[in-house]
């Protein structure tokens, strides 16, 4: 059953990658510091939920997943959510306007996910009120934040793309494949 | 057909930021003992098992990766150990002398009842760690039924880890020294003077010692220790000596002196942790809830041994 190229295996399969994705997280990557900051797997998960499966996934993986994390972290409920909701529908708006194909754009995507999750973070605590001394040091963590979680995202890119393939509302290489044919270029009948 | 599918990705994006906003917004106003704060408390009984089993089965994984961060740092450290433990076995045989006497006068005074040995250590497994800085926090597999209660601290055998923040039936929330919801009474080890443990955020291997008179000493190199004072603002009691972490420099304020110290415990490798439990009708215990149930300004004020003179009472009493 599907509707508007969302069926039911690719709901159940975000689903399964995102809770293997959380746990993971929380019970190994949280625990093993990269250049004294942890690597976080969950915005680059919604990031590249979104530019795999469009906005409305994108949107709904990362509420989602946000409420995962906080319910198991006992953090303010709502805050990663708002946050991982704005990341997975912009993505996904990406992939529905540009459908970018270069190599790097997970690369750059997961950048921008991560980038905007450590300083959306920041500023939503800020906003609650943080009791606490603030210094370059933040700034610090945040740039390298972004540093480790860019050199994840391809992994991650991979792990995402290929949990998700075969379910997905349109399959990129599978229209790679079409325009290419369209254009002549791979046409079967036009090999010796 | 088009129009349709723009309308509906609209309105799953404003419902989703709406739902988000309600529930940021309800969750913080509401007290800790409130409906969202149960859903967690009672998720987390759910999960805690989850997390206990995927945290046994990827051990391995964990140490793998561990193994390569220690290895790097494994020849600077024991450079720095021998250092050290040329310079404690100095100590030692100097405080050996002064030790019997230390404990006889313990005894007169009742104190010894206040210290760790006081308590009742729950061993507990890190069963999850918080990925960000905002919440420097760890879950462990042990809660309620353990006997585990709210704002019992946390230690490890390297030093103070933090304190419990929320229970569950079967796992509890556990806040570190780092996270930026911390305070701690502590004083220098080699001084009387206390002053207020907050973190630095951001910087989860440098704490502030605040509130210090000018005329406090700190040398680099010098313990910091918990000193068995509440902290103005925080509900914990920790016992008195538990090391926190060493000095590395000192700032000189307008009317206060400042210390950086570095935490002693490898906050970023917590596996088994020890909860100090104190059993209902011990001196502890009742210490604690007292001292927690006074209004705030009666307990120690930042820089004086206020705090310290309450212990005293309570013990005697």
């Amino acid at each position: 059953m599907s509707s508007g190229g969302i069926s039911g295996a690719l709901i159940a399969r975000v689903a399964a990658l995102s809770v293997a994705v959380v746990f993971f997280q929380i019970g190994v990557v949280s625990e093993v510091p990269v250049f004294g900051v942890n690597v976080d797997l969950s915005p680059l998960l919604v990031a590249f939920a979104g530019l795999l499966c469009g906005s409305v996934i994108g949107a709904a993986t990362g509420f989602a997943v946000g409420l995962l994390v906080d319910l198991a972290l006992l953090q303010t409920l709502g805050v990663t959510s708002l946050v991982f909701t704005l990341i997975g529908y912009w993505c996904g708006r990406l992939r529905e306007l540009r459908d970018p194909q270069a190599a790097l754009t997970p690369l750059l995507v997961g950048a921008a996910a991560s980038a905007v999750s450590l300083i959306g973070y920041s500023l939503i605590e800020f906003l609650l009120g943080v009791d606490a001394p603030v210094s370059l040091a933040l700034l610090r963590q945040i740039v390298l934040g972004i540093v480790v979680n860019t050199i994840a995202a391809l992994p991650m890119w991979a792990i995402v793309r290929r949990s998700l393939e075969g379910a997905l509302p349109e399959d990129p290489r599978r229209r790679r494949r079409r325009r290419a044919y369209t254009t002549g270029g791979l046409s079967p009948l036009s090999r010796p | 057909m088009y129009d349709k599918t723009v309308r509906r990705r609209r309105a799953v994006l404003v419902l989703l930021v709406v739902l988000s906003l309600l529930l940021l917004t309800a969750y913080f106003g509401e007290a800790p003992s409130g409906r969202l704060h149960g859903v967690q408390r009672v998720f987390l009984t759910v999960v805690s098992p989850i997390q206990d089993g995927a945290n046994k089965a990827l051990k391995p994984v964990r140490d793998m990766f561990g193994w390569f961060g220690d290895t790097l740092h494994a020849k600077s450290q024991r450079d720095a150990l021998l250092k050290q433990t040329n310079r404690l076995r100095r100590e030692l045989v100097a405080d050996q002398a002064e030790k019997g006497s230390y404990r006889q006068l313990l005894a007169i005074y009742h104190l010894d009842q206040l210290s760790v040995n006081a308590y009742h250590p729950v061993t507990a497994t890190v069963v999850g760690k918080s990925p960000t800085f905002w919440y420097a926090t760890v879950t462990i597999d042990k809660g309620e039924a353990a006997g585990v209660r709210l704002n019992d601290p946390v230690i490890n055998a390297e030093g103070l880890v933090g304190k419990v923040v929320q229970v569950a039936s079967d796992a509890a929330q556990v806040d570190l020294i780092t996270s930026p919801t911390m305070g701690v009474s502590a004083r220098i080890s080699t001084s009387t003077t206390t002053g207020i443990l907050q973190p630095k955020l951001g910087d989860p291997n440098d704490l502030l010692l605040q509130y210090l008179p000018t005329s406090a000493k700190a040398n680099p190199g010098e313990y910091v220790v918990t000193s068995g004072t509440l902290a103005s603002g925080q509900d914990s009691l920790y016992p008195p000596g538990i090391i926190i972490g060493q000095v590395t420099s000192t700032n000189e304020e307008s009317a206060y002196r400042s210390v950086n110290v570095r935490p002693i415990v490898n906050l970023h490798n917590l596996d088994v942790v020890q909860v100090l439990t104190a059993g209902r009708g011990t001196r502890a215990s009742k210490l604690a809830g007292a001292v927690a149930a006074l209004p705030p300004g009666q307990t120690s004020a930042p820089g004086t041994a206020g705090g310290e003179q309450l212990a005293s009472t309570g013990a005697e009493g």
